[in-house]
């Protein structure tokens, strides 16, 4: 498995725990990725502020301000980094609040080092993804009369109300856009934003499919870009589909 | 605990009920007594006419007299007689009277159980959060050492290590069961303090040796954090204490200290013991992380964990200041705690009230053997 690319090997971990933080970041640099340590929420914030990073390891229960609270602040500044939650609260509640404030994945202590590196390298390789097809030819989507920058996370509605997208919308609709007129499954779609089992069920896909027809389509109820194919998954038209 | 709850929970229900039915029960009584008298009222009315028909017939009022007794008769007319006025109304403040007494009792008697039943629910509800509180503690302080020891195992598992890097594993691992170990100690000794009855005993203590002693056994840990640890200690104090306990609470006041400390990147600690107004008194000064004034009492409450950000600090369960507290409270002595504010330092206090020569000299003898680090107080339930 191929490591990602340089500008998404680096790493924030931010844990309060001294002994943890020092292992996490020794096995991290092992695999080859670049990692810097803060124990602190408020110098995490501090830190994202000033460098970018292609993954932040979050620790839940900080000093200063709390994981969740690190996690919207980030998401509320546009800084749309990939966020692992590592945190001793494994129970469904607290999982659910770290994904509802803006985290990509979950893991509970004590965790296993392979699963560890495997969710980290998982993670990377679908943000180097994004950022690669997001590049010079793909920055920008126009369907319909909307226009989406992945790069900035921005769009601009076909009523010219300009919005701002999450990373996971941003990330549903380029993988829509990479093969148009193609049936997506739902299994695809979460497979290649979530990666891995974050989410009990393919409904959240769906949820995400209503918030970009909510943006893009003029009547959602009689969508033309973001068609539903019964039993499989979803069908992305570029030109306004009867 | 839930069928207990249920059980007070419909007592209360009953009981309340029962409150309400003797209060309605009053009411009736009075409306009752007071419709009675009335009606006795309303009777003798009838008796004054048909006295006053039977006059107005030609009846002689001595005959009138003596067939309606309530009745007196002045020349021609008829009337009620005062006495029986005075008894209705008597007999009507009487029934009141009653009826207020008893029902007053009873009440009274309802209010006492309805207050019995609340304040053991509300002790329940504590219980139950604190049990929660715990839960949730005993779950995130152990997991977080045991997620560091079980990274190091795999660690040494899965990559190749040169010696040293193995070694400094080792040392972590055997930090981190360290800590783990601390952690359960502090857990046992605060639920023995909660459920047990400690008996301590009354020895004559050097406070100056009690304090090396502790001092001792933290001295590599505060020299890896830079904390150089001082003990000004007037010569030959002594206080009447229990030295195992009083081991404890040194313990405890020194590992607080300590992780006050080391987030600032080193500083310093200092025991200074004086003789003041009747009272021993122990402070334990440090440069670390401080608190705001205001959370001086909160924190020898159970699981109080305080950071100068809001959070919980690195290592602490949140007992050790209690455990202390209530020690120290167990002891007749007290414990406080002061700091200028956040990034100021703080000064934990302890104070006893100072033991005169002959309660020296009748508290039971030292019997030469020092408290040990693994010692607790004795408790017998």
């Amino acid at each position: 498995m191929s490591l990602p690319a340089e500008h998404t090997r680096r790493i924030l971990v931010v844990e309060d725990d001294p002994h943890l933080a020092a292992g996490v970041v020794e096995n991290l640099r092992a695999e080859g990725y670049e990692v810097d340590s803060v124990a602190d929420g408020s110098d995490a914030l501090q830190w994202l502020a000033g460098k970018s990073c292609g993954l932040v390891l979050l620790d839940v229960m900080l000093p200063g301000r709390d994981g969740f609270t690190v996690c919207r602040t980030m998401r509320e500044r546009g800084d749309n980094t990939p966020v692992l939650f590592l945190t001793a609260r494994g129970d469904p509640a607290d999982r659910v609040r770290g994904l509802e404030a803006g985290g990509d994945d979950y893991l509970a202590k004590p965790f296993h080092l392979r699963e560890l590196l495997l969710r980290v390298r998982a993670i990377l390789r679908r943000w180097d993804w994004y950022q690669s097809a997001s590049a010079a030819g793909g920055a920008v989507l126009r369907f319909g009369g909307n226009e989406v920058d992945f790069r900035a996370f921005r769009a601009r509605s076909w009523n010219g109300i300009e919005q701002e997208l999450t990373e996971k919308e941003a990330m549903i609709l380029k993988v829509l856009a990479q093969r148009p007129g193609e049936i997506i499954s739902r299994e695809d779609l979460l497979e290649r934003v979530w990666g891995y089992d974050v989410f009990p069920s393919t409904r959240t896909v769906d949820n995400f499919i209503l918030r970009l027809r909510k943006r893009f389509e003029r009547d959602p109820a009689d969508p033309r870009h973001f068609l539903t194919v019964w039993g499989v998954g979803y069908r992305f038209m570029i030109g306004d589909e009867p | 605990m839930k069928a207990p709850r249920v059980f007070q929970l419909t007592a209360l229900a009953l009981v309340l009920v029962s409150a309400v039915e003797v209060g309605w029960w009053l009411f009736d009584q009075h409306r009752f007594a007071v419709d009675k008298v009335r009606e006795m009222h309303v009777i003798y009315g009838q008796q004054v006419a048909a006295a006053q028909a039977l006059l107005d017939s030609g009846t002689s009022p001595a005959r009138v007299q003596m067939l309606l007794p309530g009745i007196i008769v002045n020349g021609r007319r008829a009337a009620l007689s005062a006495n029986v006025d005075r008894r209705l109304l008597a007999e009507e403040r009487r029934h009141i009277a009653q009826y207020l007494w008893e029902g007053s009792f009873f009440i009274i008697a309802l209010a006492a159980c309805i207050a019995v039943i609340a304040r053991a629910l509300r002790a329940e509800a504590r219980v139950i959060e604190e049990q929660e509180s715990f839960l949730a503690l005993v779950s995130h302080q152990l997991k977080t050492p045991l997620a560091s020891l079980q990274l190091s195992l795999e660690t040494m598992a899965m990559r190749p290590l040169s010696p040293q890097q193995a070694r400094a594993l080792i040392e972590r691992m055997l930090s981190d069961l360290g800590r783990m170990e601390g952690m359960v100690t502090q857990i046992l000794e605060s639920v023995r303090l909660d459920r047990g009855r400690v008996d301590l005993r009354h020895e004559p203590v050097d406070v100056a040796g009690a304090v090396g002693r502790v001092i001792a056994g933290f001295e590599e840990r505060a020299r890896k954090d830079r904390i150089t640890i001082t003990a000004e200690i007037e010569r030959g104090l002594e206080i009447v204490a229990d030295p195992l306990a009083l081991d404890v609470i040194l313990r405890n006041l020194l590992e607080n200290a300590l992780a006050a400390v080391a987030p600032v990147g080193g500083g310093t600690i200092t025991f200074s013991g004086t003789r003041t107004d009747g009272e021993v008194r122990l402070s334990v000064r440090d440069s670390g992380v401080g608190f705001r004034p205001a959370d001086a009492a909160r924190l020898f409450q159970k699981f109080t964990r305080l950071h100068p950000g809001g959070g919980g600090s690195r290592f602490g369960t949140g007992l050790g200041l209690y455990i202390v507290g209530r020690l120290m409270q167990l002891a007749g002595g007290r414990a406080s705690a002061k700091s200028d504010g956040v990034g100021r330092g703080a000064t934990f206090t302890l104070a006893w009230p100072a033991a005169s020569g002959p309660e020296l000299a009748r508290a039971v003898p030292n019997e030469g053997s020092g408290p040990t680090a693994d010692d607790a107080p004795r408790e017998h339930s």
